[in-house]
């Protein structure tokens, strides 16, 4: 139900994204791996139009877009298929907790107050912060945000939610409070596409993996595969860097 | 030199007379040139290259000259103009009009580029992400970034306030009776040049000081959600 045809990107001369092609079901967690500058974060961000891809096509349930043609208003109807989870998590610092998880809803979605104010409830509830629901982004830790950031995306109940490196910007304190939120959603069955640094986990909670490097996909395949049997050389160079050396039991 | 501390408290009775006259003269221009500036900011951060160039030069040479020039261009220029060009007389208009005028125009100039400057502070990525869950610019603008925008912009805008508060007692040079127009009218009927601007000095720097003080009121009151800091347990 998210189909990607041909994506090209370049940035003036710097060709980053040189024919993608990738195809997401419904209810599928895919892991987008590899090495910085491969283009995965842009990659995510053409699929809602943050950036616009020169060429290819973008297709999200039955809402298909030409990125050369697509209308201003077709653009937005693609993004209320979709949110995101950014890496410096991107609250609004004006509003409260529950304000910002209750903006798309009251803003996009016309939901009335009562029923906005439900929803948002339910989920901070679910991130394990309800009691910080009048809270204002500023003085929350950055893990506390960042469920916040999931709460916000989660409340639109979108078609696919798209993360970009989640966990990145956090101390590895952090970390794990994020990941298990994020495990815990995938459970439900909601259709994800992570970008990400964190291996394990993305060996751990996703149905497919997408290794990129230099703007093309080199290889797809489950996490067995690409982690225990990689075909590529630099699939082979990159996660074999990526294996922690040394192991502590605590 | 001997003060005449009488005629100070004199003075400051007659000059208090015009305040409200003065504060009109400052403000009216100051809320004109909001709206002013609201549109020739969205203007410079468009791609209409015409418009945005002559918006350009709006800000450019309002900015670059002296509010006095302002005025007497206004002044002599809108009235030989009329006379010459149309055949009218502009006598009628009552001169702080022109005042008026001149000010809005160079209000609208400087808070053009406040707002553009608040805007600007705004971080990019919040409206990433109002844009990534499907709110229009409309929307994103006037929920996301213009109330974040105006917190930043306040001490700029009290910098204006006070700038067109002082700024009106150039108004004076066309016969317009404002704060130092009074004093220089009760000066020059008595004579009593210094205590005249030592009182008109005074209620200047009291309204100025009044307007800080608000100022500060207003920043503490909306910048709660910034202020607070981290907290240590979760």
């Amino acid at each position: 139900m998210i189909k990607l045809e041909n994506i090209h990107k370049s940035f003036g001369k710097m060709d980053v994204l040189k024919g993608i092609d990738l195809e997401v079901n419904k209810g599928d967690i895919i892991s987008i791996l590899g090495p910085s500058g491969s283009g995965k974060t842009t990659l995510l961000r053409c699929i809602n139009f943050l950036e616009k891809a020169n060429e290819g096509t973008i297709t999200i349930d039955n809402l298909s877009l030409n990125v050369k043609t697509a209308a201003k208003k077709d653009i937005i109807a693609l993004r209320k298929k979709t949110a995101m989870v950014f890496q410096s998590y991107n609250l609004f610092q004006h509003k409260t907790v529950l304000q910002n998880i209750t903006e798309g809803l009251l803003v996009v979605q016309k939901k009335p107050v009562k029923e906005a104010k439900e929803i948002a409830l339910e989920l901070l509830k679910k991130v394990g912060l309800e009691h910080k629901a009048d809270a204002y982004p500023s003085e929350l830790s950055g893990g506390q945000q960042q469920r916040v950031g999931i709460a916000r995306a989660l409340a639109l109940n979108p078609e696919v939610i798209l993360f970009d490196e989640p966990t990145s910007a956090l101390d590895p304190e952090l970390v794990g409070e994020v990941l298990d939120v994020i495990r815990k959603i995938a459970k439900s069955g909601i259709t994800m596409i992570i970008v990400t640094h964190e291996m394990n986990f993305a060996r751990e909670v996703s149905s497919r993996i997408v290794f990129m490097d230099g703007g093309v996909v080199l290889e797809e395949a489950e996490p067995q595969i690409i982690f225990n049997t990689p075909k590529h050389e630099r699939t082979k160079q990159f996660l074999k860097r990526l294996t922690p050396e040394l192991t502590f039991d605590i | 030199m001997q003060l005449d501390f009488n005629f100070i408290m004199y003075a400051l009775k007659e000059l208090s007379k015009v305040i409200p006259f003065t504060l009109f003269l400052a403000f009216t221009p100051i809320i004109l040139g909001f709206v002013i500036g609201l549109i020739v900011a969205f203007i410079r951060m468009s791609d209409l290259k015409i418009i945005k160039a002559c918006a350009n030069f709006y800000v450019s040479f309002y900015r670059g000259t002296p509010v006095i020039m302002h005025i007497f261009i206004i002044y002599f220029g809108f009235t030989n103009l009329a006379q010459e060009v149309l055949n009218v007389s502009l006598n009628g208009i009552p001169l702080y009009v022109f005042v008026l005028i001149a000010l809005t125009l160079n209000a609208g100039a400087f808070l053009s580029e406040i707002i553009r400057s608040g805007i600007l502070s705004v971080s990019k990525g919040q409206i990433e992400a109002a844009q990534s869950i499907g709110m229009t610019m409309s929307q994103t603008f006037r929920r996301i970034i213009f109330p974040q925008a105006i917190v930043a912009a306040i001490p700029n805008l009290t910098n204006i306030c006070t700038a067109f508060l002082h700024a009106t007692s150039i108004a004076f040079l066309i016969s317009v009776t404002e704060i130092t127009g009074t004093a220089n009218i009760i000066a020059a009927s008595n004579l009593k040049f210094l205590e005249a601007f030592i009182a008109a000095a005074v209620i200047y720097w009291v309204i100025s000081i009044l307007i800080e003080v608000l100022s500060a009121k207003i920043e503490k009151k909306v910048t709660k959600h910034i202020r607070s800091g981290v907290v240590q347990n979760t």
